[in-house]
């Protein structure tokens, strides 16, 4: 029997004022025109409720370009979700936030390019960061959690110790280290992103000082990259077992990524139903369970840990989605990271990196 | 932060709260859920800014006749500091 998801993660639109080099979206966005409409959105939440979901993350592109975003907090929160908004603060005056705040938003959470303005616009691409620091002192005067994400790289991992104390002045519930993922944009950059092994073992000692320093202040999750690591990530908790998102055009991925996937045929809410989707189409089964497992994971003792790792990194780095993830040490293609983790400079006078684009 | 004290006023902390997952009573925070059950959602419910933690010790003792007051107080406590912890409950 297939467990139910547990969260539901609504791309509401690609549309997005920020170019962030590390955009976890597809190259191929989709544009304003093919959105799903208000009704489609509410009636999607209230299946996810009946599914069994019970968080909802808003996400995009830049969630609140959607004009109708009251509308559909409210659709979220009457169906019983907890909802959070997952935002760059570009486009929500405090007015705004008050507004979605008395629809029911629980959790927004705030993304942080850099501690400081002039490195933080060069990542995102455009003037943003002062706005996000007005918008973080507006967020303490409305009764939600509020978390911090600083999305980290090569670029900006050596200062992540003056970063963490930057996130803390702005007085999170909670604060989320990211190291930016290579999917969509940020594979893109992938070789101006990398961190040194020198700056992920630093960057783990912080985060743990910081854990034991702020314990019972501030709650810290961090994403590790997992290019060092020995075994690879459980991507999404494993292939269609938690998570399930939605695109905006209503396409339903078990994951960001999966478009990337030659051959795989996703289903639209506006035609089948979440829960046929979950139980029955073939892009949430086709990774699901172990029968497409290859050696060494098949007969692995991790593959019920790891399933595998991540489906997409196997096909974006070996062509082959039903690879072992090559991040994996004991992957017959673990050689492709090792060549992608031989460094290049971290002088900031060589990037040449692409900004992310926007949809038509 | 140390324990609550008997004149706390303990309550969820902001962006947590109740929930369902079917016919379960379970509480939501950002990124996770617990499920609370028997006496600890007994707590939790009593805690809603207004009681103290010795108010709150008293209801639970009304509740469940011939309970121990100084194991229940100290029930009460830990409880809470391991919530508070996590950041679901603040007092």
């Amino acid at each position: 029997m297939t467990p139910n998801p547990l969260a539901l993660i609504a791309e509401i639109t690609h549309r997005c004022p920020l170019h962030c080099v590390y955009c976890s979206n597809p190259l191929q966005m989709i544009g304003a025109k093919a959105e799903l409409s208000t009704r489609d959105w509410v009636r999607v939440f209230q299946e996810a409720q009946g599914l069994g979901i019970l968080h909802l993350h808003l996400t995009g592109g830049e969630p609140v370009a959607r004009p109708d975003l009251k509308e559909l907090v409210e659709g979220a929160h009457g169906a019983g979700l907890y909802t959070n908004l997952i935002t760059s603060g570009i486009g929500l005056p405090e007015a705004r936030l008050a507004a979605l705040v008395d629809a029911g938003l629980d959790h927004i959470q705030l993304s942080f390019q850099d501690s400081k303005d002039e490195p933080a616009n060069w990542i995102a691409g455009t003037k943003a960061h002062a706005h996000k620091l007005v918008l973080s002192e507006a967020i303490h005067r409305f009764p939600i959690a509020f978390t911090v994400n600083l999305v980290v790289h090569r670029q900006n991992l050596d200062h992540l110790e003056e970063m963490i104390g930057f996130a803390e002045e702005l007085k999170p519930d909670r604060l989320e280290i990211a190291h930016a993922q290579y999917y969509g944009w940020a594979l893109k950059n992938r070789d101006t992103l990398i961190p040194t092994r020198e700056q992920l073992e630093n960057c783990l000692r912080l985060v743990e000082a910081a854990q034991q320093r702020l314990s019972g202040r501030m709650r810290i999750d961090c994403v590790v990259a997992d290019y060092y690591a020995r075994y690879p990530k459980a991507c999404m908790g494993g292939w269609g077992r938690r998570l399930m998102l939605i695109d905006p055009s209503g396409q339903a991925l078990p994951c960001h990524a999966a478009g990337v996937i030659p051959g795989m045929k996703f289903d639209n809410v506006r035609e089948q139903s979440l829960e046929w989707v979950w139980r029955e189409s073939a892009a949430f089964q086709r990774f699901r369970g172990e029968q497409w497992m290859p050696e060494p994971c098949r007969s692995c003792e991790r593959r019920a840990e790891d399933f595998g790792g991540c489906r997409c990194q196997a096909f974006l780095l070996t062509g082959d989605a039903s690879a072992t993830d090559p991040v994996c040490t004991l992957a017959p293609t673990h050689h492709l990271i090792e060549n992608a983790r031989v460094m290049t400079s971290c002088d900031r006078e060589q990037v040449s990196w692409s900004y992310r684009a926007n949809p038509d | 932060m140390p324990g609550p004290s008997d004149s706390s006023l303990p309550r969820f902390a902001s962006g947590c709260r109740w929930g369902t997952q079917g016919e379960e009573r379970v509480v939501l925070f950002p990124e996770g859920m617990i499920r609370v059950q028997g006496t600890g959602q007994k707590i939790l419910e009593l805690c809603d800014g207004q009681r103290t933690v010795a108010e709150i010790v008293s209801a639970l003792l009304a509740a469940y006749t011939g309970a121990d007051p100084i194991r229940i107080r100290e029930d009460v406590a830990n409880f809470l500091e391991a919530l508070q912890q996590k950041r679901i409950v603040d007092y």
